[in-house]
């Protein structure tokens, strides 16, 4: 009723001036985020096709009004254009706020070559979506190979799993969305959970610089992207088919965006790649096939001022193990490792039996930000995984199609993230994280849980800030706690309890116990802090240094604390150690940038000191039922990792480009003046790439691979003893094998048929001369050479 | 007066998008059952495994030669060889393996799973210093490739002399070759690899 009365009082009035064209309109424009006046800003009066422009206090005013509606589209440089409607009642007045430092504050620095980097200080890499657009038939650990510096770790040629720097696991923290990945990144064998697919652009970041993510990532941590939404109304996609002889794989992959000017925008996402058993060049690696399926699906709303997002993807991977990597006793590992050629070795074949691994990952994200004047951006999100882990071993009978590790990880994660940005000059980020994640064990597996099952809760609260002290100097800090609390329940074999010592420190885990084990339920709480602190200094327009310092701290993971038992595909028996306190890193780097159209120069050192770091080495051995058996044991030591990596681009002419990448890192443990296992040799990737814009875009690159052999290695090896023959013989587990060079070949040319749709074809010939090799980060190097030549065909349309 | 009005609410619209989280973080954390876990009593596992000689002429002529692995393959294991071959006899193999985790359920491997896939089995036997000779007999278990698996085999003790006796059981093998009917095979993985010192004959 009240409105009803009002409005008919507004009409009568509006009625009685209507024809009075007298009045004016005084409009002040600011910026949005600091209240600054905008000077200069024009103002386009559409009701009669004026200009006009703010004054030095940002005000305008325009006179000889009538009442009604005035539609003003304003504009200024490096803001988005405001079209705006004033409804006119009398003289009026009214503050016009515009978004002037949008760019700057995508909290991301735009550089010109349209690559976003996520930190200033640390030392981040960035590979960009038509790079990675090559790796489609591939996984995320072998595109993040394009970053010198990081390698991979792999099992086999399909479960590859990056090194950073060295480091590798638990240390890599992969963020995919916004979300940490959460997928058992414990073992070696466990792939990240990422389909490349999705990604629109990877950043690696060396070390921990980056707090905002967690404070444990003493090696680094690699942050991927999705499609930028764009406030404009589009539709687009792209559709990429792929085919590979080696292994006669093929894999497709479409992803659809639609986008609004009102800032809603939809993304799905869907690939599928197979492919059977792949080839050496003088054997099928038997039982290698792979099948892996994904889905992923984002929508929402963004605007400058506030915004959603909803997230949702699914990941499937059913992968073969190298059939003959399957072994049963020590005597055939060394017979695998003397006879240098796989004992099983079939014609080719697409399916995939046991030994093999198939695992589900989904993820759901919910995303919500909100921005105030004068203040900042409060970022509020939630998220959740659940892992689903099957691994299937050579069983017998019935059991044969019953996985033997079958593990459920479900996570929960609620983050709440404070940006002020109000003074670009000072930015400061606060946070808090609160996660829960419960492990499942099924007993159903008939075979005794490797990884016990545990409720593990987490809390973190960070701090980073961002202050630019002059034009040309940049420093950045951060400082960060993380509570986490690991409350397991596991069954020790009583032998076993007793002979690791626990029964004397650790009586009162036990809760329950059956005749032959003992139930326990060990509580460990861990406080970890970590810190940095790094500088950006520009030299001139070409050229910056960076220098960072940063404390990172990783409390044990499961694997470390719980495994006790035989794992088989290594033939040992591993051993945590529920004693292990956390491991610290202090990490100091330093980069040199230089970059012209010519020129292209980066240099990145480190030095990485961790105490109390984890590893697992050989201690004893053990006689079973199918012979001796050597006991690796976790333990902790004191280490320290150094090196340098290098990139360099030159152009000699616009058509020809030398590029190359070179990596070197040492690893030692201080303590027992060793070298760390698992260090990936010096290599070096020179690249000579021609190319012809004219040509639709055609190219064609050559590309060197060349691996040192590790010299420096802890020699691990054991012996054992026949005791048939009373033959001592030497199980030679930690030799690296020889260096080796690799070529690759790639060409493509990209044929546009209008503005929007083209189409790029790709030929690649990988191991181009069918170079047989063992890698050292191969854990299936004693059983199998790698990958043979293999030629690649991909068509990818853009529309 | 209007943009004020705004604000407020978002900030409801916030307010309610945080309670809704946290709502949710509980409801799917209360889904987790803190009970307590079930133990797994491994299933494949081998525990005992005993090879019983008798004397065909003598049946309280008897060599025993017997390991015991609690753990099953995932702990120590023992051996243990009683009585001695007596030379000139002939003795008939009986084997036994056995998962004997659960102590009031035994479960035995050798028939229950071995035998029933005998076409992924072998067992293979050495001698080291001993002078004992074996056949497989004919009316053992067919094993892979039109082999004999080795279960049922006839062993006869030469001259007076100490030494090894070994058993191993191959899965899966690639080839095997029982010509020289002690066994021999390319491949595979062995589940059980046992030899037993100081077996006599006198």
């Amino acid at each position: 009723m009240k409105h009803f009365l009002w409005i008919v009082v507004l009409s009568i009035f509006s009625l009685a001036h209507s024809q009075n064209c007298t009045y004016t309109f005084i409009g002040e424009i600011v910026d949005f985020h600091d209240g600054t006046p905008m000077s200069g800003a024009t103002v386009f009066n559409e009701n009669n096709s004026s200009y006009t422009a703010a004054d030095i206090n940002g005000k305008f005013s325009i006179k000889n009004l009538c009442n009604g509606k005035l539609v003003l589209v304003i504009s200024h440089i490096g803001c988005e254009t405001k079209r705006i409607i004033v409804d006119i009642v009398g003289d009026s007045y009214k503050k016009i706020v515009m978004e002037h430092h949008a760019e700057e504050l995508e909290e991301v620095a735009v550089t010109s070559k349209g690559i976003t980097k996520t930190t200033v200080t640390a030392q981040e890499s960035v590979i960009k979506s038509e790079t990675l657009a090559q790796y489609s038939s591939l996984s995320l650990g072998d595109a993040l190979k394009e970053v010198s510096g990081v390698s991979s770790i792999n099992t086999g040629s399909t479960i590859v799993k990056p090194i950073i720097n060295g480091l590798h696991s638990s240390r890599v923290l992969i963020l995919n969305n916004g979300v940490r990945l959460q997928d058992q990144e414990w073992g070696i064998e466990h792939a990240p959970n990422i389909d490349i697919n999705s990604a629109n652009q990877i950043s690696v970041i060396k070390g921990s610089g980056t707090l905002a993510y967690g404070g444990d990532a003493i090696g680094g941590v690699v942050v991927i992207k999705p499609t930028r939404s764009i406030r404009k109304d589009t539709l687009y996609g792209r559709t990429i088919l792929g085919a590979q002889t080696n292994g006669r794989g093929y894999n497709i992959t479409s992803t659809l965006n639609k986008n609004y000017k009102s800032g809603w925008f939809a993304q799905a996402q869907a690939s599928f790649r197979k492919n059977g058993d792949f080839k050496a060049p003088e054997y099928y690696l038997t039982n290698t096939g792979s099948d892996s399926k994904g889905f992923s699906t984002r929508f929402g709303k963004h605007t400058f001022q506030s915004g959603f997002n909803v997230y949702y993807s699914y990941l499937n991977n059913e992968i073969g193990i190298l059939g003959a990597s399957h072994i049963g006793s020590i005597f055939d590992l060394r017979r695998a490792i003397n006879s240098g050629e796989p004992s099983l070795v079939e014609a080719f074949s697409y399916d995939i039996n046991p030994p093999k691994q198939d695992v589900t990952h989904h993820l759901a994200k919910l995303g919500y930000y909100k921005r105030f004047q004068n203040f900042g951006k409060v970022s509020l999100q939630y998220d959740y995984q659940n892992n689903r882990r099957l691994e299937f071993d050579v069983r017998i009978g019935d059991r044969r199609n019953i996985p033997a590790v079958d593990l459920e990880l479900q996570t929960h994660t609620v983050l709440v993230d404070l940006n002020l940005d109000s003074n670009l000059k000072r930015k400061w980020n606060f946070g808090m994280m609160g996660r829960y994640q419960d492990n499942f064990a099924n007993p159903d597996t008939g075979v005794r849980r490797l990884i016990p099952d545990y409720n593990k809760y987490d809390f973190g609260i960070y701090t980073t800030t961002e202050w630019k002290l002059q034009d040309n100097l940049v420093v950045d800090a951060g400082l960060r706690y993380d509570f986490n609390r690991i409350d397991a329940k596991k069954f020790y074999r009583k032998s076993r309890w007793e002979e690791r010592g626990y029964d004397a420190e650790f009586s009162n885990l036990i809760i329950d116990e059956t005749p032959t084990q003992f139930l326990t339920n060990p509580v460990f709480n861990y406080h970890n802090v970590s810190a940095s602190i790094g500088s950006k200094f520009f030299l001139n327009d070409k050229s910056y240094v960076i220098g960072n310092y940063a404390l990172a701290s990783r409390p044990p993971n499961a694997s470390e604390l719980f495994s006790d038992g035989l794992h088989h595909s290594a033939a040992r028996f591993e051993l945590g150690d529920i004693r292990f306190n956390k491991e610290v890193s202090n990490r100091i780097s330093g980069s040199f940038v230089h970059d012209t159209p010519r020129f292209n120069l980066e240099a990145e050192v480190f030095y990485n000191t961790i105490n109390d770091f984890m590893y697992i080495r050989p201690v004893d051995d053990i006689l079973t039922n199918r012979g001796p058996f050597p006991i690796w044991e976790y333990q902790q030591t004191d280490a320290e990792l150094y090196g340098f990596n290098l990139s360099t681009a030159y152009n000699f002419t616009s058509s020809w480009q030398w590029q190359n990448k070179t990596a070197f890192v040492k690893g030692y443990d201080r303590v027992e003046s060793l070298p760390l296992i698992n260090m990936p040799p010096f290599n070096t990737f020179n690249q000579i790439t021609y190319s012809n814009e004219a040509w639709n875009q055609f190219s064609v690159s050559l590309k060197s691979e060349w691996f040192f052999e590790q010299n420096e290695w802890p020699n691990f090896n054991y012996v054992v003893q026949n005791q048939l023959t009373d033959e001592e013989l030497e199980i030679k587990i930690s030799n690296p094998p020889p260096a080796y060079h690799l070529l690759h070949f790639y060409s493509e040319a990209t044929f546009s048929f209008s503005e929007k749709t083209s189409l790029n074809v790709a030929l690649g010939i990988n191991n181009l001369l069918d170079t047989s090799y063992r890698n050292y980060l191969n854990q299936l190097r004693f059983f199998a050479d790698d990958l043979g030549r293999n030629i690649t065909l991909q068509l990818r349309f853009n529309y | 007066m209007k943009i004020k009005y705004l604000n407020s609410n978002l900030m409801k619209s916030t307010k309610c998008l945080l309670a809704a989280l946290f709502c949710l973080t509980l409801v799917t954390s209360c889904d987790n059952d803190d009970d307590t876990p079930a133990p797994v009593l491994e299933e494949e596992i081998i525990t005992n495994v005993t090879l019983t000689f008798v004397n065909d002429a003598n049946a309280s002529d008897v060599v025993v030669m017997s390991n015991v692995a609690p753990d099953g393959q995932d702990g120590a294991s023992t051996s243990q060889v009683t009585g001695a071959f007596t030379t000139g006899a002939t003795y008939s193999l009986s084997l036994s393996l056995v998962n004997a985790e659960d102590p009031n359920a035994p479960e035995d491997v050798l028939n229950e799973d071995i035998i029933q896939e005998a076409d992924e089995h072998f067992f293979a036997y050495a001698v080291s210093g001993i002078n004992l000779t074996m056949t497989r007999d004919a009316n053992d278990v067919a094993g892979p490739d039109g082999s004999k698996l080795g279960v049922n085999t006839t062993w006869v003790a030469g001259t007076a002399s100490t030494g090894d006796v070994q058993i191993r059981l191959i899965h899966e093998p690639t080839t095997v070759d029982d010509s020289n009917e002690f066994g021999s095979v390319s491949g595979g993985s062995e589940d059980i690899n046992i030899t037993f010192e100081d077996v006599e004959i006198q």
